[in-house]
């Protein structure tokens, strides 16, 4: 592990202007960000992390993958189990299965020597390597073990874990985890441990879930479901949803009707351009006018506890454009006033 | 493939199975669907398995809703045939080539269960896992990882004689490893080693057989019941032990599985759309499917957006911009407005040709990725989700002239 940091007191700067939602998700001791693939979930949950971070908490933003995607936006080769401090109060790791089965073999069986006998035994790999739900099972023991370390359920480093979660089914996958533990193991440590992630899971103020989507027909719909599913099953409320790539306004509905009727007007050399001008005012126009539709959608459903943020028209997101989306996430909304 | 056959359409011409691979996000399902009844249209057989589809593709294909039985092929063509444009019917309203599309969802979860019946002989042994402890906690997770039940299904469908063609819209993946190993990874699960092992284990009501085991296993076993509590170790012995019987079949299904992957007939299209991310996975999947030597066919961008030729480019901006004013005042507007209308319009494209110049460099490098061997075509953005079979149709012809080598 690397020494601890000496960092400023972790008083949480409160913007008055801000948005209170931000400000609340922000208190969690855990956020937990999923979202269907393709809707800049990881995007996302760096935005958070830049912007609690700015705001003076401590934060630890963990990635289940087996390369960090968070790792070239700070300008490193790699990131693995140990978290690496990338800037000021923030630090980022990156987990795959095999550091959470380490980390679960070193808690529980404490000798070194016994954890690689463990892990080198052919039938002990082949057991957890290839049970169904041990991936979503070790890493919520991680982090539930992480979780207990820290701010203030112990005297740990961070105020705030976010996690940047693989997919919608994985999350479903580790809120039944308490549940088939409680199930297999009736006594004995599992049984406690299963008790514990539970909690985690569902007490006030400790693990938040966020929903990232795009305003889009698809997306939107699937984020309702799964809303309703976390709801339905494990009786968890979804923190936030945060909408992501929403276009702004720039061209006008109107604006489209009078190219239209001067598409129709034009003659000549004029064609061509005026057909072309239509084809962006549409694409335009008519994304943003279903995104209203879709936000509405998403507030009544979510009673206002939605996140909106700007499409910034690039395929690329360097750290500044991350920052500029951690600032309009933190801001409160133009719409919502 | 050879070089003069790296079109979309000889390899749905040639193939018995397509997959098609990508992240998340990139239309697979719906370029799952376009290609299958662009195949069915040419007069082919075919069945399109999809998982997690979309509600309006359901929609656009006749599958309307969840009451729907899932894991069974369902009729779209020729039944749903008054769909699609008179020119794809004959004189009789048959459809012109004689093809048939089935489609197919997949649901994990029935799925899980169906196999497990499929694997097991006899009533008693399906009684003795569907009750088990370990079995019916894991039942659920099961079927959270769908690429274990797609894979167990093709190579059963594939033995259908209603098709000659089968069309698999994966789970989203960055890692085909996972997808491609899915039918190893269940045999590995019950894989001999740990089957003898948990053999071992006395069952329920059973008298402690330790004394008799090797060193090494009663170390293995002692650590095991450290980790999960040694009171769990009969249930999962029991569960082991009702697959005693499956393993031989179970290995052999997983050896058929790699085999049909690797088979000449067999395809990989690679899909993705713009944006670094998905480029990144789709050349990780890439290289990935290469080692593992499967064939694959080529690669589909969706969602491209692709300015037209005076708003792409910066010296025919002007150009456009004094061609706008005239017809925008004819149409009604005072100066003024024209002007303000004008500014946004120019902001606007300014913002488009940013993301059309990305999108380009994105499509040029997997052309460069796809080199003579493979095709490389190209969706653009569409502003309206697919409901209809015509739309359908219309998005196949355009992916299949698009993967023509001309471009």
């Amino acid at each position: 592990m690397l020494a601890p940091m000496i960092t400023p007191p972790t008083t949480v700067q409160q913007d008055a202007a801000g948005s209170p939602l931000a400000a609340e998700l922000l208190r969690h001791s855990v956020l937990l960000v999923t979202g269907k693939g393709g809707v800049g979930k990881s995007t996302v949950a760096v935005s958070m992390a830049r912007l609690a971070a700015q705001r003076g908490q401590r934060v630890l933003l963990v990635e289940l993958e087996s390369v960090s995607r968070v790792a070239p936006l700070f300008g490193l080769p790699r990131v693995g189990p140990e978290p690496i401090e990338v800037d000021r109060r923030l630090w980022v790791a990156c987990l795959d299965s095999m550091d959470s089965l380490r980390f679960f073999f070193t808690q529980q069986l404490k000798v070194a020597a016994l954890v690689n006998l463990a892990l080198r035994n052919r039938a002990v790999e082949g057991f957890f390597k290839a049970v169904p739900a041990v991936k979503p099972m070790l890493f919520l023991y991680h982090l539930w073990r992480i979780e207990q370390d820290q701010g203030r359920f112990g005297d740990g480093r961070y105020d705030l874990i976010i996690c940047d979660l693989p997919t919608s089914g994985f999350t479903v996958g580790m809120y039944a985890i308490p549940d088939t533990l409680a199930h297999v193991f009736r006594v004995g440590s599992m049984a406690t441990y299963a008790v514990g992630m539970r909690e985690m899971l569902s007490q006030p103020g400790r693990a938040g879930l966020v929903l990232v989507t795009l305003p889009e027909e698809m997306p939107v719909t699937e984020t309702l479901e799964l809303r309703a599913d976390l709801l339905r099953r494990h009786g968890v409320e979804t923190a936030a949803i945060i909408v992501n790539g929403v276009y702004p306004h720039i061209v006008r509905p109107e604006d489209v009707e009078h190219l239209q009727t001067a598409a129709q007007m034009a003659t000549g050399l004029a064609q061509e351009p005026v057909r072309e001008w239509l084809w962006a005012a549409r694409l335009l126009a008519g994304r943003r006018q279903r995104a209203e539709g879709f936000l509405t959608q998403l507030r009544t459903a979510m009673a206002g506890r939605v996140v909106e943020l700007p499409f910034l028209f690039r395929r690329d997101l360097p750290l500044d454009a991350v920052d500029l989306l951690a600032h309009r996430f933190g801001a409160r909304s133009e719409g919502a006033a | 493939m050879t070089a003069a056959a790296a079109t979309l359409e000889s390899m749905l011409q040639d193939s018995r199975l397509v997959i098609l691979a990508g992240s998340g996000g990139v239309g697979k399902t719906t370029s799952s669907a376009a290609l299958a009844l662009h195949a069915a249209l040419a007069g082919r057989h075919v069945l399109v398995l999809t998982i997690d589809p979309a509600r309006r593709l359901l929609q656009a294909l006749g599958l309307h809703s969840r009451d729907l039985p899932s894991n069974t092929p369902l009729e779209v063509l020729p039944v749903r045939r008054a769909d699609l444009p008179a020119t794809e019917l004959d004189a009789d309203g048959e459809l012109r080539n004689r093809g048939t599309l089935h489609a197919m969802m997949l649901d994990a979860e029935s799925g899980a269960i169906d196999m497990v019946e499929r694997l097991l002989p006899t009533a008693a042994l399906r009684d003795q896992v569907m009750n088990n402890r370990i079995y019916r906690a894991f039942l659920p997770a099961l079927s959270a990882s769908p690429d274990y039940m797609a894979l167990e299904l093709i190579s059963f469908l594939m033995r259908d004689d209603r098709f000659d063609l089968l069309v698999l819209d994966t789970p989203p993946m960055h890692n085909a490893v996972d997808f491609l190993h899915a039918g190893g990874t269940l045999a590995a699960f019950i894989n001999e080693r740990v089957l003898k092992w948990f053999a071992k284990v006395p069952l329920p009501g059973q008298k402690s057989r330790f004394s008799i085991l090797g060193a090494g296993t009663s170390m293995a076993m002692s650590v095991l019941g450290r980790l999960l509590g040694n009171e769990t170790l009969p249930d999962i012995a029991e569960f082991f032990a009702s697959f005693q019987e499956v393993l031989p079949r179970l290995r052999e299904r997983a050896n058929e599985t790699d085999r049909m992957l690797r088979a000449p007939h067999t395809h990989f299209v690679i899909v993705t759309a713009p944006g670094e991310t998905s480029l990144r996975e789709a050349r990780h999947l890439h290289r990935e499917l290469q080692d593992q030597t499967m064939n694959i066919a080529g690669f589909i961008v969706n969602r491209v957006i692709q300015v037209p030729r005076m708003l792409a480019d910066p010296s025919h901006l002007i150009d456009a911009t004094e061609h706008l004013r005239q017809p925008l005042i004819d149409s009604g507007l005072g100066a003024a407005e024209t002007s303000d209308v004008t500014e946004r319009l120019v902001q606007a494209a300014a913002k488009l040709r940013h993301l059309g110049e990305a999108d380009e460099a994105h499509v040029v490098t997997l052309q460069r990725l796809a080199g003579k061997t493979a095709f490389c075509t190209v969706a653009a953005q569409r502003e309206e989700d697919i409901h209809t079979l015509a739309q359908l149709r219309d998005l196949g012809a355009r992916l299949l002239d698009a993967s023509r080598p001309a471009c």
